[in-house]
Parts: structure tokens; C-alpha cells; sequence
């Protein structure tokens, strides 16, 4: 027998077996809320998907890293629930008429945890180790590009000056990039980009341990008392400490939640779903993200894509709900714009705006000139076929997005006669073919909570990856306009109109899915809680464990 | 004639350096004619603006000639240092010497109980006492040798881990957490190699050294044990060099399965970012270990096999 029809049937056998086994509950507590009130005391673990490149928040670039960030950091400002910026290590801000100007008001009485004071000083101390040269050159290049200067007024007032004025400085104040370093770590950290044990902050949490590979550890701060208004509570955490332990394989995590191993893991994809909501012990709760929506940009600086009625063809040639629904089941939400549902920008009006029309995608092409087939059923043109290219890079796929961009391969031909490509590849393979502008087809999304900040760099003429290449005066003035205005109704109406532009009107992008984070919980753990905003898990201040 | 022990092993050690220096060279030129650029690489998913670009040039050093950064990465790997890692930004070595240790214990529990394995089930079954336990033990050894270590791992997890909770799925928590790694790891190593011996003791028993025991009288088990194994040991030893790519490939898999850390993601996550210092460093790290385990490999059959000490 070769050994690819062993493994076939190995793999057979042995499927429905791991099924069943992971599917058994390990005890037969009520479910209800079996955690009640909260109460201080006790450690968790917590299995996570993702382990941090850096734990050095000045560097953050992962989203699945939030969670463990606003353990140990924290920021000047942060989101409340209705997404408005709200105080945390700073309690108010005033911003001068000209928007060039912004005042901060620190905090009294906050200590970092190794015990340096919280003051003006330190808060210049960040920023100014921000604008050092190769120390983070992202953020010193994007989020702080409008920065003139920052000026410690008094012990607790701060003054940053800016050359334009820009709304998304208060957003970086909010982000983990704008998190709050010990002055203290800033001068003596080991490796102080990477992160560890002696880089500092002044959160409810201190890092006592990290295992590369394998966890990390944090035991209470006992003298934290700045919980934000957004938190549930006030004082030190609940928990006593808390493991985050690294478990890459979703099924491997499942399972140390369902033998209790763990009591709460994250990043629970379709296929394993059923387990968790089918076991009494067990809590399931999602939320979507803020930012981007996992969406296809259409590269309009060459042919197919130059041709709008080819881009919307494209659009009706896909049934996303059916695509949805083929690879996710019921779990994915449907975007209709390249802003996330959940964002405060997000523009209804799109609803419905364009859908899997297959008849209407099939005369958009006929009148684009691509009117003949050829022999596999392929639209074709002066002798060519209608093939545009998608490379997807491998560390990059997530929530099986190549999965995906295979439904829709199958769709967009069966419907339309159009051949999506789609290659799988590594990094550098995959930026080579962008920077060759070798694709038509770009996917991305953006875990931004300002979603602003992601189209800035996504539609911007100029942006760092406007992979459209659209180069649209109108789009470029409304997202500068956009990120000048303060004032919430106006900044809402002007990425309305930048929506109705790039979505309904150009048609550069399909949108496909709102991405969403998941917690799976034993249901005795309490205060189980997503970030306002950015819909990610939030810290462990809140979390409880339940009698 | 036998020559100096001394002159044997320098010209070892010579043959040794020259296979790193290889596999060093050959690791950075794959990595140079590799698709995409190092500041690519670097900036990610990140914000990209001509500014980033200079600032990571600047602090890498990655505008000097292709040349120039090969024989400066030779003079220090020549010194012991490592550099730094481009996505971690920490010392290559700092990176690879935490991550070593586990990695090790696993590979050394996983051979060991692979070879214990195989030299059981060998004896067990060799020559022509049981066809039916022969048989089983061929369909079972086939079956682990084709199964993905990634899913042995799964079951064994399933079964010990989560249904009954014998082992630890994973982390810190001494022998019990590295059962379960080390029995993934070992199965295919002690399907193929069970195989291998049993060939060998199959062909040892058919030679007249061992009638002449058999008619001296000597039982079957020690003419299996103390005569037709040691003839049998000598294609398994050369497959030294085969178990160590096993294991290190295989520990990619198991340590991503078992949340344990190790070499292997350190490894998984520098290909797949191309981290040139951290992809370096393990290539020629694996390249020592490999001159390491091929002459301890010579060496065992100098042991082994007296008739190779006298040519």
C-alpha cells in the first residue's frame, strides 16, 4: 500500500476520534453564571495563539499582542465604549483654537513599577526616545510625523506642538505605541527593544517571567490604583497572577481548554466552535475588530483592473455571503465597506450596495471588451485571458484566508469566466511581487482603532501600502481633511464620503469580512471582556475567578 | 598498518570546519538569491516610508556590497558572534542559547527511545519464530514511519492529554511534560529503524557464524543479542546522520503541536521572515552538530565492526 493512502486513511480514522475526545465535557457543572460576584485572589492560564515578536509596547505591531500589553503599560488616553477618547494616565487635554497645540494634565500619584515617579518628564522621555533615530522609525515616521516638539510644562502638564494639525496624534496617545515607559527602563533595559523583565510600566500587572517559546508570567501590582474609567472596577487586579502559555494549534488549544489545562484561550476558529458551545462548562463570546475589513484591493495601475466595469464585475462575480458562509459557516460578518462595521466611521449607507449579480458581472465584462471564452470557459481578449493575480504571504494568513481566496476563486470563474491565481508564498517572495507590481489583487486588513490611521496608509496617494495605486486627488484631501478635524460629526461625514468614493463609486476594493476575536472561557472565569474599540481581548485587570 | 590517532583527528576537525564553512555559505547565498529585500523583510506589515527604509539600512549595515557583509558575518561567526536578529532584535546568540536546552532534552529523550524502541521490536520479531507478530509489527512500524508526526502528536494529545489527563499539554513541568513530545518524535524514528535492524538480523542469522553458535549450543536469544545484532547495528549506524534531520525537523512540528519551546519555531519563524543572523546561526549550529554526530557515528563503527580498525 503506498504511504499516501496509509496517511489518507490515518488521517480518516483518526479524524471523527479526536472529535469525540475533544468534544467531551471533563465535568457536569450547570452552566449559568457560574462566576458571581468578583473577588481578588487566585492565578489563571490563559492559552494564547500568538506569541510576541517584541514586549516592548514602543514596537507593537501585532494585534493578537494587546491583550498581554495593557497588562504592564499603559497609555495616556484610551477608548470608552462608544469609541470617544477618554483619560487614563492623562485626565483631560485642551487643544489650542489652530489645533497646533494640545495641553495635557497628568495623572497625581502614579508610579512606575520599579518605582520611578509618573511625571511630564517621563512622559518626554518617551516621546523623545520615540523620535531617536532606529529606534522605532515606524512611529516616529507615521503616527508622530505632525509632532513639532513635546515640552514638560510643570510635573504634571505636558504640551505637544504640532507642525499640522491632526486628530490622529490623540489616537497614538491611546495606542500601545504611546504607552508609558519607566524613564528608568528606557536608559538601562538589556535589550530594551525587545522587551522583558526590566522594561517597565505602571500597569495593574508586572511581567515576573518569560519563557520564550512557551509563556509568560505576570504576578499583581499591588500598589495599582489608576484603573481607567472604562475598566469595571478600581484598585489592584483581582487575580493574584497570571500565565499566558503559547499554543499555535487551535485544536491543541481547544483541548487543554476542554481537559481545564487552561481556563481561557483566544483565537477559536469556525471548524472548532462547536466544541466550546457544545460543552455546558464552557463560554464563547466574540467581538469584531475596529480598523480595516478584510477586503481585496484592486490594483488599478494595469490592465484588467484599469477598467472599472472590470473591477465591478469582479464584485458581482462573488456571492460573499455564500463564500462566507462555505468557509466560516455562520461565523463570519460580512463587511461592505473597507472600514470594519464596528468602527464609528463606518458608513451604513453601503449596505447592499453591490452583491454576487452574476448576470450583471457577466455584461459589465462583455461590454469591457472581454466578450469571447476560451476553451476552459475563461474570459478572453485580443488573446488573452482574463487572469488576475492574488499573492498571499504565508505568515500573514490568518483565520484561513487562503481557504478563502479559494471559494472565491471557484466563484469569480464559475460565475464570470475570470482566473483569480492565487499564490500562497513566503514574505519576500510575496513583497517582490507587489514591489514588481506584479498582482492585481491585494488582501489586508488593519486592526487599527482609528480607522483613519489604516486608510492613510491603505488609500493615500503616498501611503506605505497604497497597494490600489489609486492616486486620486479627492481621496487624498479627504483623508487629510479627515485627520485635521476634531470634531466628531464633520470627521464622520468626511469618511463617508471617502467610503462612498472608494466603495460605491471606484469600486477599488471587495470588501469580504468584519475579522473578530474570540475568547473561549470556562464559565467560572469572570470579567471575560473585550477592548472597547478595537474589539480585542482586553487586559487581565478585570478577570475574576468565581467560587 | 594503523595510523595516528592524532593525524585522524585533525583531519576530522579540518573536514568538519570545511563542511560548516560550507553550509554557512550556502545558507547566506540561498537567503541572498532569495525573493524580496532584507528591509522588506524587516518593516513587515509595518508603516514603509523612504525614512524607515534609510533608518533600518543605516542600523544593519545593508548597504554595504553583498561581499563585504559575508566576510564581516564570516570574521564574527569566526570570533563566536552571532549578531543580531533582525525581528527579535537581541542577540542571535542570547536567542538560539535560550532555546537550546529544550530542544536538546527533546531530541536526545526522542533518540533514545527511538533506538530502545527499535532494538526491541527488532529482536522481538526477527527471523522466523512468529510470522503473525512479524507481520502486525511490519504494518505497524509502516504506519508510523508514513503517519505526519503532527498527527500522532494530535491523538497522543487527545487521548493521554485531554481525555485522561496523564500529561501536560504542555510548558516548564519537568518529565511529564516531554512524554508526550518525545514518544511523537521517537514512533517514526523506531518504525524505520526497527525496520532497518530487523533486515540486518535477518541477513546476520542466515550467516555460518551463527549456525556455528546455534550448534555450540547457544540459546536463540543470545545468538539473536550477542551475535547477529552487532552485524545488524552497522546500517543502523549509518543512519545517524538521517535520525538527526528527523529530529530536527520533526521538532519543528512537535514543538508548534506542544507549545514547547525550542529551536525548531525559533527556527519555523526566521525561514519564514528570512531573520538572515538567526537562520545563519542554526544552519551552521545544525552543520556542527551534524560533523559531531557522523564521526561519533565513524567512530561506533570502529566499535562495533573490529574487522575496520585493522584496514
Amino acid at each position: 500500500m503506498p504511504a499516501y493512502r496509509l496517511r489518507t486513511l490515518a488521517a480518516a480514522a483518526l479524524a471523527p476520534l479526536l472529535a469525540v475526545v475533544a468534544g467531551c465535557s471533563t465535568g457536569t457543572t450547570p452552566a449559568a453564571e457560574a462566576a458571581g460576584q468578583p473577588r481578588s485572589g487566585g492565578t489563571l492560564t490563559w492559552a494564547v495563539e500568538t506569541e510576541p515578536i517584541t514586549l516592548n509596547p514602543h514596537q507593537y505591531a501585532q494585534a493578537k499582542a494587546r491583550l498581554l500589553v495593557w497588562n504592564t503599560f499603559e497609555s495616556l488616553l484610551t477608548y470608552d465604549q462608544q469609541g470617544k477618547l477618554a483619560p487614563w494616565l492623562a485626565t483631560g487635554w485642551q487643544v489650542t483654537p489652530d489645533a497646533l497645540s494640545y495641553t495635557l494634565t497628568l495623572r497625581d500619584r502614579v508610579t512606575f513599577t520599579d518605582g520611578t515617579p509618573f511625571d511630564s518628564a517621563a512622559v518626554k522621555a518617551n516621546i523623545d526616545k520615540l523620535r531617536e533615530p532606529g529606534y522605532a522609525p515606524g512611529v516616529a515616521a507615521v503616527q508622530l510625523r505632525n509632532l513639532k516638539a513635546v515640552e514638560a510644562v510643570d510635573p504634571r502638564t505636558v504640551r505637544l506642538v504640532l507642525s499640522a494639525p491632526d486628530v490622529l496624534i490623540l489616537d497614538f496617545l491611546a495606542s500601545p505605541q504611546g504607552a508609558q515607559i519607566s524613564p528608568t527602563s528606557l536608559r538601562q533595559a538589556k535589550n530594551l527593544k525587545a522587551g522583558g523583565i526590566d522594561v517597565v510600566g505602571t500597569g495593574p500587572f508586572v511581567l515576573d517571567r518569560y519563557v520564550p517559546g512557551q509563556e509568560l508570567h505576570y504576578r499583581r501590582n499591588a500598589g495599582y490604583d489608576w484603573a481607567p474609567p472604562t475598566a469595571t472596577h478600581t484598585g489592584p487586579a483581582y487575580l493574584d497572577g497570571i500565565t499566558y502559555r503559547f499554543l499555535k494549534e487551535s485544536a491543541v488549544r481547544v483541548g487543554a481548554l476542554t481537559s481545564s489545562q487552561v481556563q481561557l484561550i483566544e483565537g477559536v476558529p469556525a471548524t472548532d466552535q462547536p466544541l466550546v458551545t457544545g460543552n455546558r462548562t464552557l463560554r464563547l463570546t466574540r467581538e469584531l475588530n475596529s480598523g480595516s475589513a478584510y477586503s481585496y484591493y484592486f490594483n488599478t495601475s494595469h490592465a484588467p483592473f484599469d477598467d472599472l466595469r472590470v473591477r465591478q464585475a469582479f464584485r458581482e462575480a462573488v456571492d460573499v455571503d455564500t463564500v462566507l458562509t462555505s468557509v466560516y459557516r455562520d461565523t463570519a460578518t460580512r463587511a461592505w465597506s473597507v472600514i470594519s462595521p464596528s468602527s464609528p466611521l463606518y458608513d451604513k449607507r453601503l449596505e447592499g450596495g453591490y452583491s454576487g449579480d452574476a448576470a450583471k458581472a457577466n455584461t459589465l465584462l462583455d461590454q469591457a471588451g472581454w466578450a469571447s471564452r476560451d476553451a476552459d470557459g475563461y474570459r478572453v481578449k485580443g488573446g488573452k485571458r482574463l487572469t488576475v493575480r492574488l499573492v498571499q504571504s504565508a505568515p500573514f494568513v490568518r483565520d484561513r484566508r487562503d481557504v478563502l481566496a479559494q471559494a472565491v476563486q471557484a466563484a469569480v470563474k464559475q460565475s464570470a469566466g475570470i482566473d483569480l491565481k492565487v499564490s500562497l508564498v513566503d514574505q519576500g517572495t510575496a513583497t517582490e511581487a507587489l514591489q514588481r507590481n506584479e498582482y492585481e489583487v491585494f488582501d489586508n486588513s488593519r486592526a487599527d482603532t482609528d480607522a483613519g490611521a489604516a486608510l492613510n496608509l491603505l488609500l493615500h496617494s503616498k501611503g506605505g501600502i497604497n497597494r490600489t495605486q489609486v492616486n486620486d486627488p479627492r481621496i487624498d484631501q479627504l483623508l487629510e481633511s479627515g485627520q485635521a478635524t476634531a470634531e466628531p460629526t464633520k470627521r464622520a461625514g468626511i469618511y463617508a464620503d471617502l467610503q462612498q468614493q472608494v466603495v460605491a463609486e471606484q469600486a477599488l476594493v471587495l470588501p469580504l469580512y468584519a475579522p473578530a476575536d474570540q475568547i473561549a472561557a470556562s464559565v467560572g472565569v469572570g470579567g471575560v471582556r473585550f477592548e472597547p474599540t478595537a474589539g480585542v481581548p482586553a487586559s487581565a485587570y478585570d478577570l475574576w475567578i468565581g467560587k | 598498518m594503523s595510523r595516528p590517532p592524532v593525524r585522524v583527528v585533525a583531519r576530522r576537525l579540518g573536514a568538519g570546519l570545511v563542511v560548516l564553512w560550507v553550509a554557512a555559505t550556502a545558507a547566506y547565498l540561498a537567503l541572498l538569491a532569495a525573493p524580496g529585500d532584507t528591509v522588506d523583510n524587516i518593516i513587515g506589515d509595518g508603516a514603509d516610508t523612504p525614512q524607515i527604509r534609510a533608518d533600518i539600512v543605516t542600523e544593519w549595515g545593508l548597504d554595504r556590497p553583498a561581499l563585504v557583509q559575508y566576510v564581516d558575518y564570516l570574521r564574527r561567526l569566526a570570533g563566536g558572534d552571532l549578531g543580531r536578529s533582525y525581528l527579535l532584535q537581541r542577540p542571535v546568540a542570547e536567542v538560539i542559547g535560550e532555546q537550546l536546552a529544550p530542544t536538546l532534552a527533546l531530541a536526545v529523550a526522542a533518540a533514545g527511545l527511538g533506538v530502545l524502541l527499535a532494538l526491541l521490536i527488532a529482536v522481538a520479531t526477527a527471523g522466523d519464530r512468529r510470522p503473525f507478530l512479524r507481520r502486525a509489527s511490519s504494518g505497524a512500524e509502516l504506519l508510523l514511519v508514513s503517519t505526519p508526526p503532527f498527527l500522532i502528536g494530535l491523538v497522543l494529545l487527545s487521548v493521554l492529554s485531554f481525555r485522561f489527563g496523564f500529561f501536560p499539554v504542555s510548558g516548564d513541568q519537568g518529565i511529564a511534560a516531554l512524554v508526550l513530545p518525545a514518544v511523537t518524535l521517537a514512533l517514526p524514528i523506531a518504525g524505520l529503524l526497527a525496520q532497518v535492524l530487523r533486515d540486518g538480523l535477518d541477513r546476520a542469522l542466515d550467516e555460518p557464524f551463527v549456525l556455528t553458535a546455534r550448534s555450540r549450543g547457544v540459546r536463540e536469544r543470545a545468538v539473536l543479542v550477542r551475535h547477529a545484532l552487532r552485524h545488524a547495528l552497522l546500517p543502523a549506524v549509518t543512519l545517524a546522520g538521517w535520525l538527526f534531520g528527523i529530529l530536527l525537523g520533526g521538532a519543528v512540528i512537535v514543538e508548534q503541536v506542544f507549545g514547547r519551546p525550542g529551536l525548531g519555531q525559533v527556527t519555523l519563524t526566521a525561514v519564514s521572515t528570512r531573520d538572515m543572523p538567526v537562520v545563519l546561526a542554526v544552519v551552521t549550529l545544525s552543520a556542527a552538530v551534524y560533523v559531531v554526530v557522523n564521526t561519533a557515528a565513524d567512530l561506533a563503527y570502529l566499535l562495533v565492526d573490529p574487522r575496520l580498525r585493522r584496514s
